[in-house]
């Protein structure tokens, strides 16, 4: 199902726009009783299809899990999460994985490469999860990796294995591509590097970006930022000055 | 698409090629074994059964006193059977030709109609002084074709190995409780050949067959007891043995496939080992790649794809271990079971045989059990959520509290931390080592139980010589008395008129004691044979003082059966309903039979026989004045002996063979288990080279807690395993006649214990050249 819905703050878009992704008073908590902590304190927003959504805030915000009740693999105590319509609470363990299988790539700060499969092998994992998989040369092109696709994660620079990692959930051509802090582990010019990839990703395949991260200057990218705090929203608004991620700069 | 994972497979292989290759080689030796065993067994088994059309074996044979003329013959043919001459003559024999007796040899003629011969190499004798001897007899001798031996003095050719179709088992009396293949040998000559031999020594066998086959066994015990019968009515007996009951013909059939369950359960205790060493590695693997498993749970991978893919490897070795071990049993690990059976049993040649029933044990059940065990302990791991993979905690309670240690030094209380962290991996370790020592135990207990029982029955001999008499029953049956004619060539009728009064002896010391054998009664299982003897007041043999009401029991069948003084113990006849119930009064050191004492007088009172009846002799000088056709049997201690020896000859090499089986069990799981738990250790290990630990320090906590667990473990494993192997023991021994007292030679445990250090010296060094290895980047690496 296709949501149409006004985003509050959004002036300056059209007034309809179609979403893609709703978020609902979303709650979660950890432990009980005194030591019992508010992680996401009701969260609301949406995402409308191939934007760029960074979720922005300083550690313990809540962020990563937000992201992980979007991957699905974590739950919320209140509220929902709908995917086109379809609420992710809703859905047992072996839909939960179907959902991710069909719907999510995920990249992490850690690349999590298999070690013992080289790089197209390694892209090759998530290729197989879907039956409308992109062309994996093509895409290794994509992402420079062609000339080291027979090289084990090893062999790799951070970037390069951050790369792999990028092309093993963006092979399968995700509708959302989960992303969190994936330049966390890695130097300036690498970083930027990747987040050139990720912008590349979504223009020319169209897929929804989350990205977490608690670098400000990654904003600029974005065509929608969130900021949290205290698992609360402090910012939710449409990025009117978005910009190329090669211009970054922090 | 195939899944990428499958990719990893071969990788996979190859990086931890060691601990594959040796769990699949243990398995495929294992499964071969078992395999070959299965195979050889029924193999053998189909050609024993079929070796009785095949070579036409008897239904029974008999033992006269003299030649039957051909009138008696004919009347006893009308009986509905047909006779054959199977005459034989027993010579002292000399296998190595030095002038010394090592053994007897019983000799017959070619046989053309029951019974017939299988020469295993060579031919059958031509000439006069020529010989085929049985095969086993010349395996135990070392005799081949073309050697010579002194028979009766004689020298004699050897042409042929055979064996003969009513000898699948060198029984030199039925009544013997153990075989001989060693000392006890038969053998083929020609007709001159034979009657060359003279009559001094010969005896008038006749073998039977029943023109109609009896249609099961109860027919056929009753159709025997009725020709026996008939035969002591018109012919002088002295020795009536029915197929059924002739151990020489029943014993290997009865044993060929026996010990199969054994192997079964061998076979499946090993592979479950060989799953929990899989499932504890696999784990181990789950956990090092805990954040990938996560990636790849949080893209859409079902636990069922990674559990496809983490228990692949395991059953695709399995899967191998089966196939090999399945080609290795049928070709060259069945002819070493084969010969097995070869060197207790005299048996005809074989041919290998498809066994299905084999082909499913050894490849489909070890395949199950793998997937069983390796998908419970797996799967269940698999199950946590793809978050606490990516988080790397992999703990299932919520908060796991640090187990508080007592004031060690700082290094002992690292090791226990080392010991709690890696419990799974040592407990597969200790399970592993007590079932490695329970198969030590029992390879090594066997050579010194059997000497010990050797020299307890030596110890405990009643006499040097024990006599039993060919003595009159009372004959009550009327119909003896009905052809008076005859009546004076019945066995009753000549020993009643001319044997009773030659019975008695002047040898010095000589003592009468009466014996008689029953069968017991145990719940759900067939009784076995019970030899009740009379003993004399004050007797110089037995030394039993007769005060209370009871009776005495062998030591052996008190502790088989489980019977306590005061406990009653019913007997029975064995071919009748009649039962005795005796009071037990106590037990009497006499390993060598199942045996029941009472006084004499009790004895002729309970089987109502007269006041002055005996039926043997124990004595400690040779009795000569006795005629020999009187004897029925002579003890000695050869022949209470007779049971160590051939099972020393026997099962020696099995022995020997489980030992190795063992100590190689122990090694591959001290290696896998020891090369696990430094394997998970490796950042740790890493991490405090880092911090400026060397080598000896690491090594004295990684591999001292280690040590530690394995030093505990061999010696409690001891303890269990005894006290397993006693259970076991008795299991087994109920299924064998007799008992062979259960002894534990104190000197096995020092050298298990031994044993057990050496072999973990031996990894232990091993991976101690591994810990060196380790680099220290290795901490660093793992981070990610």
């Amino acid at each position: 199902m296709i949501l149409t819905k006004k985003e509050e703050g959004d002036s300056q878009r059209e007034e309809k726009e179609v979403m893609f992704l709703e978020i609902h008073n979303l709650k979660k908590s950890y432990g009980d009783g005194e030591s019992r902590t508010e992680v996401l304190r009701g969260i609301d927003f949406s995402v409308a299809k191939g934007e760029i959504c960074v979720l922005l805030g300083p550690s313990g915000s809540g962020k990563s899990t937000l992201l992980n009740i979007i991957g699905g693999i974590d739950d919320a105590d209140e509220g929902y999460i709908s995917i086109e319509g379809e609420k992710t609470a809703d859905m047992n363990e072996k839909t939960l994985t179907k959902y991710r299988r069909k719907h999510l790539g995920y990249v992490f700060q850690m690349y999590n490469l298999i070690p013992n499969l080289n790089v197209k092998e390694n892209v090759e994992v998530g290729a197989y999860l879907s039956d409308k998989a992109l062309d994996i040369d093509d895409l290794l092109k994509t992402l420079g990796l062609y000339e080291h696709r027979h090289k084990l994660p090893n062999q790799l620079s951070g970037g390069q294995q951050q790369r792999t990692a990028i092309g093993r959930a963006i092979v399968k051509n995700p509708d959302i591509l989960l992303c969190d802090e994936p330049t966390g582990a890695l130097d300036y010019n690498t970083s930027k590097e990747i987040l050139k990839l990720i912008q590349e990703v979504n223009r020319k395949y169209g897929n929804t970006v989350i990205m977490v991260t608690h670098n400000d200057a990654i904003k600029n990218m974005a065509d929608r930022v969130i900021k949290l705090r205290d698992g609360q929203i402090r910012k939710n608004y449409v990025n009117e000055t978005k910009i190329s991620a090669e211009d970054l700069d922090w | 698409m195939k899944n990428p994972l499958l990719k990893r497979l071969p990788k996979e292989l190859k990086t931890d090629l060691g601990k594959y290759l040796v769990i699949f080689l243990f398995m495929t030796l294992t499964i071969g074994f078992v395999s070959g065993f299965l195979v050889a067994g029924s193999s053998m088994s189909a050609a024993y059964d079929e070796s009785f059309e095949k070579y036409n074996i008897e239904d029974g044979n008999f033992t006269l006193s003299s030649k039957a003329s051909q009138a008696q013959l004919e009347r006893l043919e009308k009986e509905g059977v047909r006779i054959e001459e199977n005459f034989f003559v027993e010579e002292d024999a000399d296998a190595d030709s030095d002038g010394k007796t090592d053994g007897t040899m019983r000799i017959y003629k070619n046989r053309t109609g029951m019974n017939l011969i299988c020469v295993m190499k060579g031919e059958l004798p031509e000439a006069e002084d020529e010989i085929a001897i049985d095969r086993m007899y010349a395996d135990n001798n070392h005799l081949s074709v073309g050697d010579s031996m002194k028979i009766a003095d004689k020298d004699m050719k050897i042409t042929g190995l055979v064996a003969l179709s009513d000898y699948s088992c060198l029984f030199s009396d039925n009544s013997d409780m153990m075989f001989d293949a060693v000392k006890f040998g038969v053998a083929i000559m020609t007709d001159p050949g034979f009657d060359s031999l003279g009559t001094a020594h010969l005896s008038y066998r006749y073998s039977w067959q029943y023109d109609k086959a009896p249609k099961n066994e109860t027919e056929e015990k009753n159709m025997s007891e009725d020709f026996m019968k008939v035969l002591a009515r018109n012919v002088s007996l002295t020795d009536y043995i029915p197929q059924y009951s002739n151990q020489a013909i029943h014993f290997a059939g009865d044993d060929i496939g026996g010990d199969q369950t054994m192997m079964e359960v061998l076979l499946y205790i090993l592979i479950v080992i060989m799953a929990f060493v899989f499932a504890v590695t696999t784990n181990n693997t789950i956990t090092k790649e805990a954040s990938v498993i996560g990636t790849l749970r949080a893209s859409g991978y079902t636990r069922g794809e990674l559990l496809r893919h983490y228990i692949a490897l395991p059953i695709l070795v399995t899967l191998a271990a089966a196939v090999i071990g399945n080609i290795l049993g049928y070709t060259y690990l069945k002819d070493i079971c084969a010969d097995m059976y070869y060197g207790s049993y005299s048996l005809p040649t074989y041919v290998t045989r498809w066994n299905g029933k084999a082909f499913v044990l050894t490849t489909v059940v070890p395949i199950v059990l793998m997937l069983v065990i390796n998908i419970m302990l797996i799967y269940r791991k698999l199950t946590l959520s793809p978050l606490k993979f990516l988080r790397r905690d992999l703990s299932r309670s919520k908060k796991k509290k640090a187990v508080r240690l007592p004031a060690f030094s700082f290094m002992n209380r690292f090791r226990i931390r080392i010991i709690l962290q890696n419990k799974s991996g040592y407990i597969t370790l200790f399970i592993g080592i007590l079932f490695a020592n329970i198969l030590l135990l029992f390879g090594m207990m066997m050579t010194p139980l059997l000497s010990n029982y050797q020299k307890k029955i030596m110890d405990n001999m009643i006499a040097k010589y024990q006599y039993m008499l060919n003595v009159p029953e009372d004959e009550e049956d009327e119909e003896a008395d009905a052809d008076s004619e005859e009546n004076k060539l019945t066995l009753m009728g000549i020993l009643e008129k001319m044997l009773i009064p030659s019975l008695d002896t002047k040898t010095e010391g000589a003592e009468k004691f009466c014996a008689y054998s029953l069968k017991n009664m145990p719940k759900n299982r067939d009784g076995e044979s019970i030899t009740v003897y009379g003993i004399q007041d004050d007797s110089q043999y037995v030394d039993l003082d007769f005060k209370d009401e009871g009776v005495y029991l062998s030591d052996g069948l008190a502790e088989k059966y489980n019977i306590h003084i005061g406990d009653e113990l019913t007997l029975k006849e064995p071919y009748a309903d009649d039962t005795y119930t005796f009071q037990v009064a106590g037990t009497y050191d006499y390993p060598a039979a199942l045996a029941v004492f009472m006084p004499i007088q009790e004895y002729r009172n309970t089987f109502d026989k007269a006041e002055d009846y005996f039926n043997g002799y124990f004595s400690n000088e040779e009795i000569k004045d006795i005629d020999e056709q009187y004897i029925a049997t002579t003890i000695t201690e050869d022949d209470l002996t007779k049971v160590s020896r051939q099972l020393t000859v026997s099962m020696g090499s099995m022995f020997y063979l489980v030992n190795m089986f063992a100590i190689i069990l122990f090694a591959i799981l001290i290696y896998l288990l020891t090369k696990l738990i430094i394997e998970k250790n490796s950042a740790s290990i890493s991490m405090v080279k880092i911090l400026g630990y060397e080598n000896k320090e690491i090594i004295s906590l990684y591999l001292t807690s280690t040590t530690w667990v394995v030093i505990f473990s061999i010696i409690l494993s001891l303890a269990a395993a005894s006290w397993i192997m006693t259970a076991i023991y008795k299991v087994i021994m109920m299924d064998f006649s007799g008992w062979l007292t259960l002894y534990l030679d104190p000197v096995i445990y020092p050298e298990m214990v031994a044993m057990g250090l050496g072999v973990y010296g031996f990894v232990a060094a091993m991976q101690y050249r591994k810990i060196k290895k380790i680099p220290m980047d290795q901490a660093l690496k793992n981070v990610e």
